[in-house]
């Protein structure tokens, strides 16, 4: 267990449903406490890839290790409470019940009640919806609704946050929040960030890794990868099809 | 929804109304509706433990009856050869939980979608209603019970008081402990869904997936709310056999399952208040008409029921309880000039 530097590592991961490889030997790294975009179209296989992280899909091949321990296969709950925290793409939030009820299950699960209490509190000011606290989360606007799945994963205190394309739906203010947020997360916990927003991308990125049709298809810098040509290509090559089409 | 039971006013006024009905409807009726009630008391609980497992964990059984069933037969068998009626209450409440618990093991173990639920749950009780009903021959017995098949256990004891098997209840006793068991189990459930166990159900009823991705064992949460639900039929089938004196396998049958399924729902799925009225108003009119002999009985209900779901889709209580609540708030606004918050 104490003999790891890099806190996330896959080997040859793949899942193929039927026919289709969603994702494709997908040898992927990431040292403790980086920050991590991922990018790529629409159906590149980022979301997939996050469902193997998490055991919400058992990979068909190949391995997912973190903090040096296989963890292949298990449950969702098992490798969640070995301390991964996800976003999904589309909001997974408890519909019936109040914002902060919301939190205070998340963090309840480590903590006696007063602290769950206290961190549920702190969480939410922190994601900036204190004022939702009573709202049940079913009535809230889909920005809002990320926000509220957002402070849920924070609440948890994860060594490893997954956020699926946690700007969508957001506005300026929201978003500019949200970048915030994730900085200041990345100082206490590796993450790795899926988003199609560039603004949004500009603001937090350094390393990034391009996914293209299951595979990883480049890993440098914002920089490097906004002036690189086949990554231009394979993102507006989609749109410039879709348009003629 | 969320603050303590112990402050909520309406938990207090419920049990109030609990144990005003135990004391003192015995004084003001007469021995027959006494009798009566106790029916709706016994079918109350039954509707609790459906109303449980369905508005507070989101597990949808069809059928429920099979641990009614199984609970009514644990007691008919154990009071029959034990001679009393203590011991046979607790196993009739045991033994349905832990066949609850087994079921639930691979029900939620194995990953069965709700549909599957529903599909085994439902099959569950038929296997039951037809093993009991081929049990007609004299070499079907457990110990000096015969199971009778078809026809059924007669001569079930009747409830006595613990340690005292001659100490047997008159109707009205038995109404009074009857109605002490529904307290219980309103008081009970009110607890454990208010405590955390009960908040991370609610959690999994809202979203199984979030639920797990918080690190919370999803299976493992339902097979202890399937269980308890299971465990609260049973005792319920239990007051049924000793209220009757008789069970036969249509504790089993397909109609008991819907029915606790229709006062849920008509009720309101997701309070507990609402499965008890659902019970008491819906078995009073099929009894109003019953005695009618206009049209026929289900047929009428069949209509009522049609007509609730349409208009009042959430079910009696949380309709009943979202005017009120409106109103509260459109009262406040008019008194302080339209600046009341939320």
């Amino acid at each position: 267990m104490s003999d790891w530097t890099n806190i996330l590592e896959t080997r040859g991961l793949t899942m193929q449903f039927g026919g289709v490889t969603a994702v494709d030997e997908v040898d992927f790294t990431l040292r403790d406490g980086e920050l991590r975009c991922l990018l790529g179209p629409n159906g590149a296989g980022k979301s997939t890839f996050f469902k193997c992280l998490t055991g919400q899909l058992i990979p068909t091949r190949g391995t997912v290790t973190f903090k040096g321990q296989d963890m292949t296969g298990w449950n969702t709950h098992d490798i969640v409470n070995l301390g991964i925290g996800i976003k999904t793409q589309m909001p997974n939030v408890f519909d019936g019940v109040s914002v902060y009820e919301n939190v205070r299950l998340s963090s309840r699960r480590k903590h006696m009640a007063a602290q769950a209490k206290e961190l549920a509190e702190k969480t939410l000011e922190r994601c900036g919806i204190t004022h939702l606290a009573k709202r049940e989360v079913g009535y809230l606007s889909h920005g809002q609704r990320q926000l509220v799945e957002l402070a849920m994963v924070l609440a948890a205190e994860p060594a490893l946050i997954l956020l699926d394309e946690p700007a969508a739906g957001m506005t300026g203010e929201e978003r500019d929040r949200l970048a915030r947020l994730v900085l200041e997360s990345a100082r206490s916990a590796a993450v790795i960030v899926v988003e199609h927003d560039m603004v949004f991308i500009r603001q937090i990125a350094k390393f990034v890794t391009v996914f293209n049709r299951g595979a990883i298809f480049r890993e440098a810098m914002i920089d490097e990868i906004m002036a690189d040509r086949e990554v231009q290509e394979i993102y507006l090559g989609k749109q410039a099809n879709a348009a003629s089409a | 929804m969320e603050k303590s039971v112990l402050r909520d006013p309406g938990f207090y006024v419920m049990v109030a109304i609990g144990l005003a009905a135990m004391l003192i409807l015995p004084v003001v009726l007469d021995m027959f509706t006494i009798m009566q009630i106790t029916q709706y008391v016994v079918l109350a609980v039954f509707a609790l433990s459906l109303g449980y497992i369905w508005g507070f964990g989101g597990i949808l059984s069809f059928g429920q009856a099979a641990f009614f069933g199984l609970g009514a037969y644990t007691f008919a068998v154990a009071a029959i050869n034990i001679g009393e009626t203590t011991i046979p209450l607790i196993l009739a409440f045991a033994i349905p939980c832990l066949f609850g618990a087994a079921l639930g093991y691979f029900i939620f173990y194995g990953r069965l979608s709700d549909v599957y639920l529903g599909v085994v749950t439902m099959v569950v009780t038929l296997l039951f209603w037809k093993l009991a009903n081929h049990t007609a021959g004299p070499e079907y017995a457990i110990g000096a019970a015969r199971l009778g098949g078809f026809n059924g256990i007669p001569s079930i004891p009747v409830m006595n008081i613990p340690g005292e098997p001659e100490a047997m209840l008159d109707p009205v006793q038995m109404f009074q402990v009857f109605m002490g068991f529904l307290i219980v189990v309103y008081i009970v459930l009110r607890l454990l869904i208010a405590s955390d166990f009960g908040r991370v159900s609610i959690g999994i009823r809202e979203n199984e997936t979030r639920a797990s991705l918080l690190g919370y064992d999803v299976r493992r949460h339902k097979l202890v709310v399937f269980a308890i639900g299971s465990g609260i039929a049973g005792l319920a089938g239990a007051m049924w056999a000793t209220y009757q004196a008789f069970i036969d396998p249509n504790a089993f049958s397909m109609e008991m399952s819907a029915k606790a399924l229709v006062w849920v729902m008509a009720g309101g799925v997701g309070t507990l208040v609402g499965p008890i009225i659902g019970v008491i108003l819906l078995q009073w009119l099929t009894l109003k008409l019953g005695t009618m002999e206009l049209l026929n009985s289900l047929a009428v209900l069949g209509a009522i029921m049609m007509v609730l779901v349409l208009a009042l889709p959430k079910g009696i209580v949380p309709t009943l309880r979202k005017l009120i609540v409106d109103g509260w708030t459109l009262a406040r606004r008019k008194k302080t000039g339209g600046k009341a918050d939320e």
